[in-house]
């Protein structure tokens, strides 16, 4: 599907060429279907340069061509380039959070999923609204699961425990959400959350509380949330291999 | 999947009623349904009372008052009241009380192909056995007859894919019912054999007919693999983990099959093996 040549010592010059070309591709696209084409090749071009050349930065005018696509309107090309954007991590983080656009409700969302699935903390502040507040559940549901999979492990750990308090506070808010979807998430986030916790850490005694009342049938009417929160108590209270 | 119609369209509502749309209470539900200047407000307050399966003694009365609010189809009039008892229909079904059997019973022969559907919907939902026969009387002309298309119309002479699902949900498996359904496998309308595969599977738990809902998530329509997803999670097959993972579809919706094979399904895969499939998608 790429015609990037796997070389890790391709000259930059050669490097940029080849992604003006794809760039062009999309911009060129008249049709959903060449839209989508294009958008995979230059997706796809991104994550294998990240894979063969993990020093090489991506282009910033390609992650700002992939940024574009989010508000496109083709659902397909989206997922392609969210999943472009992920696989270039944190260096797409300032391209994304530069290019929001709070008119563009569909290319906003998009931009949430991508935030959420690469888990920088430069993110956080967005994932925190748009999951008190969006009115998509799907995209709600992505901001839950980014919140508990957000890369804490580089920073100091004053700062390390501002973040966890911070998700863990926007995911006992959401753990009360009226869509089953969004509390499944929180319970599959709050897992996560307490994974990278030491037992016995206060945040990790709120998380367990709300995964308690999320697992009874008192308090929660959804089967598949109940059993998943179930299991994430299973998984956190038995003794780790 | 029947969605709700939007309130769209509707007159607005007289000012000492809050609007149509609006987070209301039961007790504004039940105000509303009792009303009858206000069709627009009745037809909401149904949706919203089936939506909350809503408790209150007075709820059955009132959604059956509403269903027989109904009235002979006639061009150019009383369309709104049959708007409003297709919503009983539907609520009857979600509240859950045997006391609208006999109603809903005699809603599946109204001249009313709607009110078909959403009685039909509604006895499926209630498990009512009695239904089964007049359901398989229904379809008992096949694919020449129920399952024709109605000249200058989208629609077929029977709301088959309701009768098809009603009779899956019911649950009672007998060679009349089986031999009904299997010939709709055969329709020319995707969304119809999809129904009736999954209503077979249903009956059956008989992993043949899981093949023609697994090959239609790979159906070049979005709207059919959707359909097949939602089926294939009606039906809680456990064994679709792994082709409902690859569809080209909304995660949203994958999301649902996911949870419809978990608390409807048994056996293999295990439930860990799908919740994490479903964290997947997330």
């Amino acid at each position: 599907m790429t015609c990037f040549e796997r070389s890790p010592l391709l000259p930059r010059d050669t490097i940029q060429a080849r992604f003006a070309a794809l760039i062009d591709a999309v911009e060129r696209a008249d049709s959903a279907s060449q839209l989508l084409q294009a958008t995979r090749t230059l997706a796809q071009t991104l994550s294998d340069l990240r894979q063969d050349s993990p020093a090489e930065p991506p282009p910033v005018d390609a992650l700002a061509c992939l940024v574009r696509i989010l508000g496109f309107n083709n659902p397909g090309a989206a997922v392609a380039a969210v999943e472009g954007l992920i696989a270039c991590g944190p260096d797409a983080v300032a391209v994304l959070l530069g290019g929001l656009d709070d008119r563009n409700y569909g290319a906003k969302a998009w931009a949430v999923r991508a935030l959420a699935g690469i888990g920088d903390v430069r993110g956080l502040a967005i994932l925190e609204q748009a999951l008190a507040d969006d009115v998509g559940p799907s995209v709600r549901r992505a901001a839950a699961i980014g919140m508990g999979t957000l890369r804490v492990s580089h920073l100091a750990p004053e700062h390390r425990q501002t973040v966890r308090q911070r998700s863990l506070s926007a995911l006992q808010g959401a753990s009360k959400d009226s869509e089953w979807v969004v509390r499944y998430a929180v319970a599959a986030a709050l897992e996560k959350l307490c994974m990278e916790l030491q037992a016995r850490e206060r945040i990790c005694d709120e998380a367990l509380s709300t995964l308690n009342i999320l697992a009874d049938i008192e308090r929660e009417d959804v089967p598949v949330v109940r059993l998943r929160a179930r299991l994430a108590l299973n998984r956190l209270l038995s003794p780790r291999a | 999947m029947l969605v709700p119609l939007t309130m769209t369209g509707f007159p607005e509502s007289p000012t000492p009623l809050t609007a149509a749309g609006d987070p209301i209470s039961e007790e504004e539900a039940l105000r509303r349904l009792r009303q009858d200047q206000d069709h627009s407000l009745q037809y909401y307050a149904a949706w919203w009372l089936g939506k909350m399966r809503s408790q209150h003694p007075d709820t059955i009365p009132l959604l059956l008052s509403a269903l027989r609010q109904r009235q002979p189809r006639e061009k150019g009039a009383g369309v709104e009241h049959n708007a409003v008892a297709r919503n009983a229909a539907q609520a009857l079904g979600k509240v859950g009380d045997g006391r609208a059997v006999p109603e809903l019973l005699a809603a599946l022969a109204d001249e009313d192909e709607g009110l078909r559907e959403a009685a039909a919907r509604a006895l499926g939902e209630l498990g009512t056995t009695d239904a089964v026969r007049p359901l398989c009387e229904r379809l008992a002309s096949g694919l020449a007859g129920a399952g024709a298309c109605r000249p200058n119309s989208p629609k077929l002479q029977e709301p088959c894919e309701a009768l098809l699902e009603a009779l899956g949900e019911i649950g009672e498996a007998d060679s009349m019912v089986l031999d009904t359904i299997v010939p709709f496998l055969d329709h020319e309308r995707p969304l119809i054999r999809s129904a009736a595969a999954r209503a077979l599977l249903q009956l059956t738990g008989e992993p043949t007919w899981a093949e023609p809902l697994l090959a239609l998530l790979d159906h070049p329509q979005l709207q059919v693999r959707r359909a097949a997803l939602m089926d294939l999670g009606a039906v809680g097959w456990r064994p679709a983990l792994d082709p409902i993972c690859r569809t080209q579809a909304e995660n949203s919706l994958k999301l649902i099959a996911l949870r419809g094979l978990l608390e409807h399904g048994i056996g293999e895969p295990s439930a860990e093996t799908l919740l994490e499939a479903m964290d997947d998608l997330l």
